[in-house]
């Protein structure tokens, strides 16, 4: 065999191992480039398109008059944006350093985060650290200030636990809500409208497309959607008694040494909720960008639950303000006559209960009894009555349920009964305890706004309204998303006749009755009210004071507890007259002589200075 | 004029111009993928640099076409003994990089050695077994070409240089396979081969090691020695059909694709130009290989067939491991593809290889007037 045969063979084996090894490869690119072409391709997207979210700015919250209550400021937050290559531990020590936020936070918050989007450091620092953070570029790669809508509570304390608090999404929370849209990192309502109106106030988060090299640097933007701010809600509150029932709490808390209070005002003809307080309170600003354990402490350590709303979820016993409720009864059940007078001589003649300090009021009718708030009478009409009507009046007045109010958390409160005696101490009922029930002591508890509702329910002439606090809630282009209308609960059954001599009963406290003193002889609204004092197991009595006016077309119920704070003629009613003096606009007389004296004084200071000014250029 | 108007119209000239085509191709990809589109001051620095080493080249390469191949067998051992100097004089003058000593420093030339220890490595073999051709029956037939293999492949292997080193072994058994070796003789060597490839484990640096792991599956390291991989098939199949455009790639304008001008510029062709372009490079590749076989055919000596057969098992291996590791079916070994990947030591030794494949043509064709 010649050279040339051998390599003939080999040759042609050569080139089909040639013509296969090329086959080879181009099958390859077919699979990678054709076949799975499109997975490739979004990949490549993957990783060279990063979206960088822009958080939408949650709803405004107004008051009914239009002021702004909550809002948003912008706000430096520092953030990482994850590269290809992670975070030097030296970056990440320069930044707690700077930032004053430990390391291992940092580390924790890298570890949780997910995607691409900036993992959010610090939240609202102050232009001093994002200064040095934008000129020291080079010693902080990876490091980015974003600005963020930041949440403002404006009036700070002022009607926390009605607009409630937001703060970053729980686990928790994301687990229950992955599927209405909420992602890691988000910022939700935790609390009061913030909590129920979430949906209505979050606004959809847009975005930018950008298009990054390799070390994460953007290169340029290829898309943008725009964040929708959240809807705005318009509240039922009145920001001005807002603010005056905050401040005569807060006043009478420190003249009477007291620690805890909470306050409703409502429409009574329409449910709208005007004013609601409650005692101790909190900063929701606090929360915002995560409290502090320092904060927290605080909170968390004042006996008193400064984080409870004591308007809805505070149960207290009813106290006199009950006996609305007994006298509507014991009229509409003919157990007595308006014109009937029933003696009273310190105590009762078939158990020794009495007034509390043991006064004897001597013969009292139904209106002096309501005026000056007279147990006697009003254990008598619970003997006459008994505790099955008793209990089913109460219920009628919505005693016992929540009013369905938009917060959370609300409070049933508790009607005393033979049926929960027997399930909670499996005791027979005993005459003694319809005494108690009859002027709103013993087992029964009503919430602040149970107690306005009922109070609400004689001024409306027997209408109970479900109170709300969202009058309507509009989106960023002024359209009214959804409008809320009073909603009528219930209608008393009880002759309007009866009502008429319950309100002429009411309507006598503040003229010579328990709350006459307060309201003076010359109050310019004709106002009907209510004191009581309820029983405290535990220390002082709580005072109460329910009223609404005018008298004739009550545009306002008022309820007020002191807690602790003794007699309600003495605690709680000075609170609920500023809050009525609010809301007809009846300057305080005091106020008004220190503004006159106040504006004089500085009349003359400018007319001084003017003087010297003159003098001056002569 | 170094050459007569006749010889050039004598040329193989769909070898020539596939050459000629790849090359030009590998300057534009070369200017993609060192961002020529975007001002600054040195952009064409690569594009220049390849595009004047390969005018250089094709000047040596016209001025060599009078020369006879058949001169290069008398130097054969000569050029053997040269290239074991080089490679001794890179491991201890050579300057590493990336841990292993590749390069040498001559002025202002960085040479690369083992690049051209390749070339020489055929045509010394080449003259070795022009002798041997149907003799290669028995393994003591077969020892003393191993072992003049050997020396240097070890060297090579000692940088440590994989890439070339496997370079070697395909040019040797295509070598060897074209030179008629006993077939049983050469399953034999096959057999023990892979009976011995876990033992080999045990020589593989770390590194090396870690490389083999990464190929079986990328996603072991995958912002480590795996990132090459997944990064390079993404580029190559997100250029789908008809590819993203010249410089439209964005795994290679955004740096995601390392290497984008070396080692892995297959995935520029194959983001940019797509399906389409793969296909076309692929086929410009057949091309030159099909015709090195030919030329290998018509050689009017052994010496002639040799040499055109191991220049393209060079070729040949070099486009498949390369194209395979940009397309994860290869591991990643560092070895370039002809004509395309930035390098001047290859792009000289790869045009002097088809300088010698059109010498012996052209030879031929001489002798048929």
């Amino acid at each position: 065999m010649s050279d040339k045969d051998i390599f003939s063979g080999r040759l042609k084996v050569l080139s089909i191992i040639i013509v296969l090894v090329i086959s080879t490869l181009i099958a390859r690119m077919g699979y990678l480039q054709v076949y799975d072409g499109e997975y490739y391709a979004n990949l490549a997207d993957g990783n060279r398109i990063r979206l960088v979210p822009s958080v939408a700015p949650r709803g405004t919250m107004y008051d009914r008059n239009g002021n702004i209550l909550v809002t948003n400021h912008p706000g430096f937050t520092v953030s990482l944006l994850p590269l290809t290559e992670p975070i030097s531990e030296e970056v990440i020590s320069r930044l707690s350093a700077l930032l004053n936020v430990p390391v291992e936070e940092i580390h924790s918050k890298i570890a949780a985060h997910v995607g691409f989007d900036p993992i959010r450091i610090k939240t609202d620092v102050g232009p001093e650290l994002t200064t040095i953070i934008a000129e020291q570029k080079d010693l902080y790669p990876g490091v980015v200030v974003e600005v963020l809508p930041i949440r403002d509570y404006i009036y700070k304390t002022q009607g926390a636990h009605a607009y409630g608090y937001v703060s970053e999404i729980s686990d928790a929370e994301l687990e229950k809500k992955k599927d209405e849209g909420y992602k890691s990192g988000d910022i939700i309502g935790k609390f009061g409208l913030e909590k129920v109106y979430d949906q209505y106030l979050r606004g959809t988060n847009g975005g930018e497309q950008v298009e990054v090299d390799v070390t994460g640097k953007p290169v340029q933007v290829l898309g943008r959607k725009n964040p929708i701010p959240g809807n705005d809600l318009h509240l039922t509150i009145d920001q001005e008694i807002q603010a005056a029932a905050e401040k005569a709490i807060d006043e009478q808390l420190v003249q009477i040494g007291a620690h805890a209070a909470a306050a409703v005002a409502l429409n009574p003809q329409t449910g709208e909720v005007l004013a609601i307080v409650s005692r101790p309170a909190f900063d929701p600003n606090l929360f915002v960008n995560g409290i502090s354990s320092k904060d927290w402490a605080v909170i968390n350590n004042n006996p008193y639950y400064p984080m409870d709303n004591k308007a809805i979820t505070g149960e207290y016993p009813p106290g006199s303000t009950f006996k609305i409720i007994t006298g509507t009864a014991a009229l509409s059940e003919a157990k007595v006559t308006p014109e009937e007078k029933i003696f009273d001589s310190g105590h009762h003649w078939i158990i020794p209960k009495g007034n509390a300090g043991g006064e004897a009021l001597g013969w009292l009718n139904f209106e002096e009894a309501m005026a000056h708030s007279d147990n006697v009478y009003f254990y008598e009409m619970g003997n006459r009555l008994g505790i099955d009507q008793i209990e089913r009046y109460a219920r009628m007045f919505g005693m016992g349920k929540i009013t369905g109010i938009d917060l959370p958390y609300e409070a049933e409160g508790l009607v005393a009964c033979k049926a929960y005696k027997q399930r909670v101490f499996e005791e027979d009922w005993y005459l003694a305890e319809t005494f108690d029930a009859a002027i709103g002591q013993g087992f029964n508890l009503v919430t602040p706004l149970q107690a306005a509702s009922i109070m609400g329910e004689i001024a409306a002439d027997g209408k109970r309204y479900k109170p709300y606090l969202v009058d309507k809630i509009v989106d960023v282009n002024g359209n009214v998303v959804k409008q809320f209308k009073p909603e009528l609960l219930s209608q008393l059954d009880v002759e309007d006749r009866f009502i008429r001599l319950v309100q002429a009963g009411l309507h006598q406290v503040t003229k010579y009755g328990t709350a006459a003193f307060i309201f003076g002889k010359n109050y310019p609204v004709e106002i009907a009210g209510k004191t009581g004092t309820a029983e405290n197991p535990h220390g002082r009595d709580h005072g109460w004071f329910v009223a609404y006016g005018p008298f004739d077309n009550p545009t306002i119920v008022v309820a007020v507890i002191v807690e602790q704070g003794g007699y309600g003629s003495q605690s709680a009613v000075p609170i609920g007259k500023k809050i009525l003096d609010a809301a007809f606009h009846i300057p305080d007389p005091a106020q008004v002589a220190a503004r006159a004296k106040a504006k004089a004084e500085a009349e003359a200071k400018a007319r001084a200075a003017a003087t010297a000014q003159v003098q001056k250029k002569q | 004029m170094f050459l007569d108007k006749k010889l050039l119209r004598k040329m193989d000239m769909k070898l020539l111009l596939s050459v000629t085509a790849i090359i030009i191709i590998s300057l534009i990809v070369i200017g993609s993928a060192t961002h020529v589109n975007t001002p600054s001051e040195e952009r064409y620095w690569f594009v220049q640099r390849q595009g004047m080493f390969a005018l250089i080249n094709a000047g040596v390469a016209i001025f060599l076409m009078n020369f006879d191949y058949k001169m290069l067998q008398r130097y054969g051992q000569k050029m053997y003994i040269f290239n074991l100097v080089m490679l001794l004089a890179v491991m201890f003058v050579g300057q590493s990089a990336l841990g292993a000593q590749r390069w040498i420093q001559l002025g202002p030339i960085t040479l690369q050695p083992s690049e051209f220890s390749k070339i020489i490595m055929i045509v010394s073999l080449a003259a070795l077994l022009q002798e041997k051709v149907g003799k290669l029956n028995t393994l003591s037939d077969l020892l003393p070409v191993a072992a003049y293999v050997g020396v240097p492949f070890l060297l090579v292997m000692k940088q440590p240089d994989l890439g070339t080193s496997l370079v070697f072994m395909a040019i040797f058994f295509g070598m060897i396979f074209a030179c008629g070796i006993n077939l049983k003789l050469l399953a034999g060597i096959f057999g023990t081969g892979i009976a011995c490839l876990p033992l080999l484990w045990h020589v593989l640096k770390d590194y090396q090691k870690m490389r083999i792991m990464v190929f079986l599956d990328p996603n072991v390291d995958p912002l480590g020695s795996g990132y090459h991989i997944i990064q390079s098939k993404i580029a190559i199949g997100s250029g789908m059909l008809f590819g993203k455009g010249l410089f439209e790639g964005t795994q290679s304008q955004l740096n995601f694709l390392p290497e984008n001008h070396t080692d892995f510029i297959f995935a520029v062709v194959g983001e940019e130009w797509g399906f389409i372009g793969t296909v076309v490079l692929l086929l410009l590749y057949l091309v030159v290989l099909w015709r090195g076989i030919q030329i290998a055919r018509q050689a009017q000596d052994s010496f002639g067939t040799l040499l055109a057969v191991g220049i393209t098992s060079m070729l040949a291996f070099h486009v498949l491991v390369n194209v395979g590791m940009t397309a994860g079916i290869m591991p990643v070994t560092g070895i370039p593809l002809p004509f395309m990947s930035y390098g001047v030591s290859a792009l000289t030794t790869n045009i002097w290889a088809i300088t010698i494949l059109m010498n012996i043509y052209l030879r031929n064709q001489k002798l048929q007037f």
